[in-house]
């Protein structure tokens, strides 16, 4: 299904930290309006009771929640589930705008995995993005938590699933100038840290990455760990550095860049349902 | 006193730690030992500033005694700036006796007669650097004095150290001034850049202790080795090979304290080469990457790679020649004929 860009585009350019959720129990997609007030009724209280999130300013927060039938990868993926947290100062008129604070969706592409064996009454949704402080994503994760019975956990994303990213999007063909590939390492237990960047432009990482994929549309493991080793030759031709024994801290291609604390940033609409795939994957194997 | 060089006193001692601020304001020496006296240093910053802002006031501070005070804050707290290196070349090998007092004339001249608006401060330090501070105008605005440029030269070498502002168009006539001033005839940025102005020294100016090759003789073996278990000899293994590293280490890096630099960056134009049982890519046309390593402290980072077992010993002349090529940008492109697995640095 393909989703509209205008409709997405706010889901690009901007870094979102990831989260797995386990499935909801008794969500209702009716009932969006009620949970709006019930989440603002909560975030107001937990300030009243000196969880405030901004100091010294007085700061009503209004809670909006939204379906997005597009973000989805087949019909029996649920439509995503978008929380909207804007701010209006008390101290302005009352046409003023609302200024958006903090952004948060739910979403499953291509879930089936977890939604075939899940019992009625729950909602599986298992991949949550949030955009903003840490303190509201804290608190509209505790309402949930307590009111769907649900789990929320950060997503960590391991070296090996950072590069299947990059051999994933380093071979994508794009119509304007592309950013290189980047790698990012950390070479832990020494004396001083070392971080090393490695960045390959992109025309010569796709041309790589092309002589190395064997069936166009199809990955496998083994091409992913040719397509590094590659790399880390290279790297150990001339730096005479094991690269492979370093840690993979981030990935950056034209179309995303991921750290493995688990912080997405999408920069191409026309790969956004390859990538939610990918982490729609990672959610529901950490849940299970 | 102007408006805006009490402002900018009153700013440049708000960046001071609060208890340096009477030794720097000593160290400038424009306010009596009898003011500082009257000041009240266990106040919030933003008072005391106001005072010595006061005080300046009676002395009738200029420009001139302000960009002095910033001289010192920068003098201190020089590796919160990027340092880059230039080297001067002399035409011929007539060794001049310095003169400084000819070198500032001669300095101010050439700024001067290119740019009205420039406030330039000289201050000699004990080392024998000589700090140039300048702010710099246009010709219809007065110098910005919150963006100047730093230049620091030991009139006995080559080398000249510069901490540009953005304002990047005045580098050029910056570096005539110098030529001019210092006669020599030719100046060049060097690829080598680092806050720690003193580490930039150390390279330039050879104070690292350097790789002598010096004999060392092997440590005995045997004597008292207490006979463990069955696995006494994969232990011994692993101990030589240890010692190989140390003293490939050793070699390559010297035993003394490396320069500290925080990044090294090259920009290889190499050939992709691999395993053609692979079968992958083998074009011929280079394979781009740039590669950027970064550290606290690069060069004892990069030194503990092969103990840590990251790397192999000896480590690659790549990342070794930093130092002593005093360089730590690099362009680097495949050798043709002879050597294919060497690189050439051009």
């Amino acid at each position: 299904e393909k989703a509209d860009p205008q409709k997405t585009a706010f889901l690009l350019r901007k870094a979102w930290t990831l989260y797995s959720v386990t499935p909801l129990y008794g969500f209702r997609r009716a009932r969006l309006r009620d949970y709006a007030r019930l989440l603002g009724a909560f975030i107001a209280a937990e300030k009243q009771k000196g969880l405030a999130v901004e100091v010294g300013v007085e700061l009503d927060i209004k809670v909006a929640l939204s379906s997005l039938a597009e973000l989805r990868g087949s019909e029996l993926d649920q439509a995503a589930l978008l929380v909207q947290l804007s701010s209006r100062s008390r101290a302005s008129s009352r046409n003023s705008e609302d200024k958006p604070v903090w952004l948060g969706w739910f979403c499953s592409v291509f879930g089936d995995d977890l939604s075939e064996n899940v019992p009625e009454h729950f909602t599986c949704l298992p991949l949550f993005l949030s955009h903003g402080a840490e303190s509201y994503t804290s608190l509209v994760g505790s309402w949930f938590q307590k009111t769907f019975d649900c789990c929320f956990r950060r997503l960590a994303i391991s070296p090996l699933n950072l590069s299947w990213m990059v051999a994933m999007w380093a071979g994508c063909k794009l119509d304007r100038a592309a950013s290189a590939v980047e790698l990012l390492f950390s070479v832990p237990r020494l004396s001083q840290p070392l971080d090393i960047s490695y960045a390959i432009h992109p025309e010569d990482a796709k041309a790589l990455w092309d002589t190395v994929q064997k069936t166009p549309g199809e990955i496998t493991q083994e091409e992913v760990d040719v397509f590094m080793d590659c790399l880390y030759a290279h790297f150990h031709r001339h730096f005479k550095i094991h690269l492979s024994a370093a840690k993979l801290v981030k990935v950056s291609t034209a179309v995303v860049s991921a750290h493995c604390d688990g912080i997405v940033k999408i920069l191409h609409g026309q790969y956004l349902p390859g990538v939610l795939m990918l982490l729609t994957e990672l959610a529901i194997s950490q849940i299970q | 006193m102007d408006e805006t060089v009490a402002e900018y006193i009153r700013r440049t001692v708000l960046k001071m730690p609060r208890d340096e601020i009477k030794t720097m304001l000593q160290k400038w020496g424009f306010l009596s030992e009898a003011q500082l006296q009257t000041l009240n240093f266990h106040q919030i910053k933003d008072n005391i500033s106001q005072e010595v802002v006061q005080l300046c006031e009676e002395n009738s501070a200029d420009i001139k005694q302000a960009a002095a005070l910033d001289i010192i804050y920068n003098h201190i707290y020089q590796n919160k700036r990027m340092w880059s290196v230039y080297q001067m070349k002399k035409s011929g090998e007539e060794l001049e006796y310095f003169d400084i007092t000819d070198f500032k004339k001669k300095f101010k001249r050439r700024l001067r007669s290119a740019l009205k608006n420039v406030t330039i401060t000289f201050k000699e330090y004990e080392d024998n650097a000589i700090w140039i501070r300048v702010a710099w105008g246009t010709p219809y605005k007065k110098p910005n004095q919150y963006k100047p440029s730093y230049v620091v030269y030991h009139s006995q070498t080559p080398y000249v150290f510069i901490s540009a502002s953005v304002l990047k168009s005045n580098l050029p006539l910056l570096c005539q001034a110098l030529i001019v001033a210092s006669n020599y005839h030719d100046i060049r940025e060097m690829e080598l850049r680092s806050h720690s102005l003193n580490s930039l020294k150390d390279i330039v100016f050879k104070r690292y202790s350097q790789n002598f090759q010096t004999y060392t003789p092997k440590p005995l073996q045997g004597g008292n080795v207490e006979p463990e278990n069955a696995d006494t000899r994969i232990v011994q293994e692993n101990r030589s090979e240890k010692e190989r590293i140390h003293k490939l280490n050793q070699e390559v890096f010297g035993s003394g304290p490396q320069p500290k630099l925080e990044f090294a960056q090259y920009r290889l134009e190499t050939m992709f080469k691999s395993d053609p049982k692979l079968d992958v890519l083998d074009k011929k046309e280079p394979f781009r990457c740039l590669v950027k390593f970064s550290s606290p402290h690069l060069l004892e980072s990069l030194k503990s790679l092969a103990p840590a077992g990251m790397a192999d010993a000896p480590l690659s002349p790549l990342l070794t020649c930093i130092p002593h090529k005093a360089r730590n940008y690099f362009k680097i492109r495949e050798k043709k004929g002879l050597y294919p697995e060497s690189f050439v640095n051009p």
